[in-house]
């Protein structure tokens, strides 16, 4: 019993040391890890800061302007090019294309030819006491 | 007798005897040995001692135990100093040590730190300098091979090639794989924009302190100290409109062969200025390239007389005072003489001109009666409030404070009226002609972004209903009078042009004038002040020869309203419609004698 004791007690010393620093050199592991991770980020803040140099420099003014003067037929805008959207027309209505209305269904589907009248004298309908067209 | 031996089923030690005569007695095999006297207590010592041992080193290794879980459980403590990090101040967007970044009024980068990599060599581990220098020339152009050499030669331990290299050669001059060079990284001060905002820029020195521009004002905010983070800077600046003012300028300036330009467009509501050039400029990203006169700030520091338009000021007193009316005037046929100078028209009517006629045609005799009538007093009083006799204050170092004359009676207030006498920076006059404007409200100008929603202190100069005269009388000058070139279709610009002799050693100077106009449209609703000034033009065949600031400042103002027109958002107006010629009307009441019309 008391070897028994021994022996367990060892074990577990052994067991919960080994999880010990097992977790310890995780921890380890995973600091290197942020370290690492930390200072990736810190370069690439650096080199976003110098690509917005970059593209702010590559986009002065300047130099747009005289990109826009090479290959655009852009002037400068004058007073009556500038307008509200109120101001703005509705587009013309083209007679030849919409003078005929359009219907929205066929006419024809309602329609039920007139049957003519029988010939001879008119025979006025009555009415029997039932109610019924006689 | 007998053998002592360690009985190894038992943890504590026991000495047993066994009898040298071999009978097996089973009592006597567990008999323990008794001993007695001093060899008794020689072994109880030594056993105390090792009990203390023992109880010495388990405590150790409880110690140990304890503090093996403690790192387990906690770590080394690094990780917290960063998770402390997420509860910290406003994050930053820069390296805690690395000075802030200038933003213009949309966001546009105007000035950044880089951290850029500094060649340096350590010639005692360089091993064939020549063919270090002929490979480093290869990839440095602007470095010669001998001076490499001198370098390399040199018996020191340490010596800069190059400072501040970009990522290219960087990465060119590490693919040569010359060993005894290395890199230092070094922060540097970037400014993308280059010229385009160098006077309110400034720049800073080598050690990354601003030491000219909002660089130098605001040093501390922007390089933050131990205790407080840097924070970066929006300027009031619109780099669109900077660079359509420093375009046209420049245009203008050498249109006109002139030794330096400046201007500046101004927010009248609340004091923003959207742009600010003096010309000739330098680039902040190597200011010792540059002179002194190029690194001069004509807008805040150069204080100029201004001529002219300095009666947009000597009107608005006497309209507000009510010392004349609108329908009244001062007769102009005669030079005025007073103590021994003489003051004249440039171009004489030689006749009656009533207020707007005098406003118009620009007469000095005009402006000089009516500011006589005012009296010296009232005139500086009033200078004063318009922020003119004081130096003003802006957020950049470089400020020039004006130049009084050295008394001011009778005949100072009469050359004042008509800008000469008193010297004024340009950022003064501007500043006064937007409280003239907008209202009669003067507000302290700005290189800093305001919200719309923050009312900036002002204070009441004029009445409202004199600014509204004043208003139609600026549209007056360029609809009918000297600054017909200002006008932008739609934009409704008004303005007054000032045409003054520069004033060299005590004596004017007649062939060296200082041509300005200082404009705000759109007049029915004035949002912005526009003012444009050229240093010594010379006229051309184009305006006749004429370099009077009608022929050769006002065209900047025009052009430039154009342009800026519609980046401002201002909406064109029909400028001959009914109610736009109704809004602009004033009563000239003229009494030049017509020919008679039938």
């Amino acid at each position: 019993m008391k070897l028994n004791l021994t022996v367990i007690s060892l074990v577990l010393v052994a067991a919960v040391s080994f999880g010990l620093y097992q977790l310890s050199y995780e921890v380890q592991e995973l600091e290197k890890d942020l370290k690492a991770l930390n200072k990736s980020i810190s370069e690439n803040k650096e080199s976003v800061r110098i690509l917005k140099a970059e593209w702010t420099y590559q986009n002065r003014p300047d130099v747009l302007q005289s990109l826009a003067s090479k290959y655009l037929p852009l002037l400068l805008i004058a007073p009556y090019q500038v307008a509200s959207v109120g101001e703005v027309p509705y587009p013309p209505i083209d007679p030849e294309q919409y003078s005929v209305p359009v219907p929205r269904h066929n006419p024809r589907r309602d329609y039920t030819p007139v049957t003519p009248l029988p010939k001879g004298a008119i025979q006025l309908a009555t009415f029997t006491h039932e109610g019924s067209l006689q | 007798m007998s053998e002592l031996t360690w009985s190894t089923k038992s943890s504590r030690p026991r000495i047993t005897l066994t009898p040298s005569h071999g009978h097996n007695n089973p009592e006597d095999r567990h008999m323990a040995l008794r001993l007695e006297g001093s060899a008794k207590e020689t072994l109880e010592q030594g056993r105390n001692r090792l009990v203390m041992a023992g109880v010495i080193f388990a405590f150790c290794f409880v110690i140990l135990a304890g503090r093996l879980v403690g790192l387990a459980i906690s770590g080394i403590g690094e990780e917290d100093a960063i998770a402390s990090d997420v509860d910290a101040p406003p994050p930053v967007a820069v390296g805690e040590s690395m000075r802030a970044e200038i933003r213009d009024r949309n966001g546009v980068l105007l000035a950044t730190t880089l951290t850029t990599a500094s060649l340096f060599a350590e010639p005692k581990n360089i091993i064939d300098p020549k063919e270090v220098a002929a490979k480093l020339t290869t990839v440095l152009d602007d470095l010669s091979e001998a001076a490499i050499l001198s370098k390399l030669a040199s018996a020191k331990n340490f010596v800069w090639l190059k400072r501040n290299l970009t990522p290219t050669q960087q990465y060119q001059v590490n693919a040569l794989g010359i060993p005894g060079l290395h890199f230092r990284e070094e922060e540097k001060r970037f400014y993308p924009m280059g010229a385009l905002v160098s006077h309110v820029m400034g720049f800073t020195d080598v050690d990354n302190h601003g030491i000219a521009g909002v660089e130098k004002y605001f040093d501390d905010q922007l390089s933050g100290s131990r205790d407080r983070a840097s924070q970066e800077l929006m300027l009031s600046l619109d780099v669109r409109i900077q660079h359509a003012l420093r375009d046209e300028l420049s245009r203008h300036m050498s249109i006109f062969r002139a030794i330096g330009a400046a201007g500046m467009v101004m927010d009248v509501q609340t004091g923003e200025i959207l742009g600010m050039v003096s010309l000739p400029d330098f680039d902040p990203n190597r200011p010792n390239d540059f002179s002194g006169d190029a690194k001069f700030n004509r807008i805040s520091l150069g204080v100029y007389e201004m001529g002219s338009t300095f009666k947009t000021f000597t009107t608005a007193m006497a309209l507000d005072m009510g010392v004349v009316g609108l329908q009244g005037g001062y007769d102009a046929t005669d030079p005025i003489r007073k103590a021994g100078f003489r003051i004249r028209d440039d171009h004489p009517k030689k006749r009656w001109l009533s207020v707007p006629e005098i406003f118009m045609y620009s007469s000095n005799i005009g402006a000089a009666k009516m500011a006589d009538d005012v009296g010296p007093k009232k005139h500086k009083a009033f200078l004063a409030k318009l922020g003119l006799l004081d130096k003003p204050s802006l957020e950049i170092p470089e400020l020039g404070a004006p130049i009084l004359p050295p008394r001011w009676n009778s005949l100072e207030t009469m050359t004042i009226s008509f800008g000469h006498g008193l010297s004024v920076s340009p950022l003064q006059l501007s500043t006064g002609i937007s409280a003239i404007v907008n209202g009669g409200n003067y507000i302290n100008p700005t290189v800093i972004r305001r919200d719309k929603g923050k009312l900036t202190p002002v204070r009441q100069v004029i009445s409202a209903k004199t600014s509204d005269t004043m208003r139609r009388l600026m549209r007056l000058v360029v609809e009918k009078g000297t600054g017909g070139k200002a006008s932008a279709a739609g934009y409704l610009v008004g303005g007054k042009t000032g045409t003054a002799e520069k004033a060299v050693g005590g004596r004017y100077k007649r062939d060296a004038l200082i041509a300005s106009f200082v404009s705000a449209f759109p007049m029915n609703d004035p949002r912005y002040v526009v003012f444009a000034m050229l240093d010594e033009p010379k006229g051309n065949a184009q305006t006749h020869g004429f370099r009077s600031a009608g022929w050769t400042a006002a065209p900047i103002v025009g052009r430039l309203i154009s342009r800026i027109g519609p980046i401002l958002s201002i909406q064109p107006v029909e400028e001959e419609s009914e109610a736009v010629q109704k809004a602009m009307f004033i009563p000239i009441n003229s009494r030049e004698k017509k020919l008679a019309s039938f």
